[in-house]
């Protein structure tokens, strides 16, 4: 799955799930001071990976997400292998 | 579909609180861990009346057997959820402190406040990507006031009403309450032995409860009507402690 497929799908879940806007959605947005995406908002999160990129995510690797950048690429890295 | 789940479905109040989800349209899972043959008899109740009830069985106190048992309903009920949980299974062993074996505390605080954990956890994650969720605690008088002979009673409910304080302000962005209800004396069989002529001089009400008037505040709890009600507890007692 290319780089742009994972971002449009990421995107796509977000301003639908969080009402967030387009423009908000920077690859150096930080997840929470920027998108007002909590804790509790990765469960939503954690779902619509497994469901569309079939990947398990732990509690330890969400806290790690920091940027929205940081979502993509875990993504990216966990789906190629 | 939204399912709801009443542990110790087979109690004096569950069996009330099953009857009333089901009455209400809630298609009712019956847990129940040894009383099968009461269990069978409530869902062949509801069933009767012309509404939907299956049974379920574990023991509340074993994290993986809940575990294992609840991710098979899931996996037999692709499109459904399990949308409103009653934590209602409990047992007592009241007994004076000075006496109390360390068997009694355990299992006391194993059946009525570990379980909350047990079977909560992993219904979470779907009520809260569904936006809809209502957990429900059943707790008591005696988390709220403490009654003599049932420390390890009082503790393991008391620390279900902090919990549901703590897990309301965790979810309800996203759409899931969590409530206790905390009955005070009612005509169950874990007052079957108290003398209700004698305590009921107590009570401003001048009676026991029934089972009924709990599953009626269950009910409007696990509505969409009390949406904006969450991490609160609800004493059904008659009066006997505001």
């Amino acid at each position: 799955m290319s780089k742009e497929d994972v971002v449009t799908i990421v995107n796509d879940f977000l301003i639908d799930e969080f009402e967030l806007e387009e423009e908000q959605l920077h690859p150096k947005a930080r997840m929470k001071e920027d998108l007002d995406i909590e804790s509790l908002d990765f469960v939503d999160i954690a779902v619509i990976i497994e469901k569309e990129f079939g990947l398990k995510v732990t509690s330890e690797q969400m806290v790690k997400i920091k940027k929205l950048e940081d979502l993509y690429n875990f993504i990216l890295a966990h789906s190629q292998n | 579909m939204r399912y709801a789940l009443v542990t110790g479905g087979s109690g004096g109040i569950g069996k009330a609180v099953c009857r009333k989800l089901a009455q209400m349209g809630f298609p009712v899972i019956i847990h129940y861990h040894k009383n099968e043959a009461i269990a069978r008899e409530v869902k062949e109740e509801i069933e009767t009346a012309g509404n939907h009830a299956e049974l379920i069985s574990f023991d509340v106190t074993d994290t993986q057997q809940v575990k294992t048992t609840l991710e098979a309903w899931k996996e037999k009920h692709e499109n459904d959820y399990i949308a409103v949980l009653v934590n209602n299974a409990g047992i007592s062993k009241d007994e004076l402190m000075v006496w109390m074996e360390k068997e009694n505390w355990r299992s006391v605080i194993d059946t009525n406040l570990n379980s909350f954990y047990n079977v909560t956890s992993g219904l979470l994650k779907d009520m809260i990507t569904s936006k809809f969720g209502r957990i429900i605690n059943m707790v008591s008088l005696s988390g709220q006031k403490g009654l003599p002979g049932q420390t390890n009673y009082a503790a393991a409910k008391a620390g279900v009403i902090g919990a549901t304080k703590a897990l309301a302000q965790e979810v309800g962005k996203k759409k899931v309450t969590v409530n206790a209800v905390a009955p005070g004396y009612i005509r169950t069989e874990m007052t079957q032995e108290l003398d209700e002529k004698e305590l009921k001089r107590l009570i401003p009400v001048n009676r026991f409860g029934t089972p009924e008037e709990v599953a009626e505040t269950v009910g409007f709890l696990a509505s969409d009507g009390a949406s904006y009600i969450t991490g609160e507890v609800i004493k059904i007692n008659g009066g006997l402690y505001t």
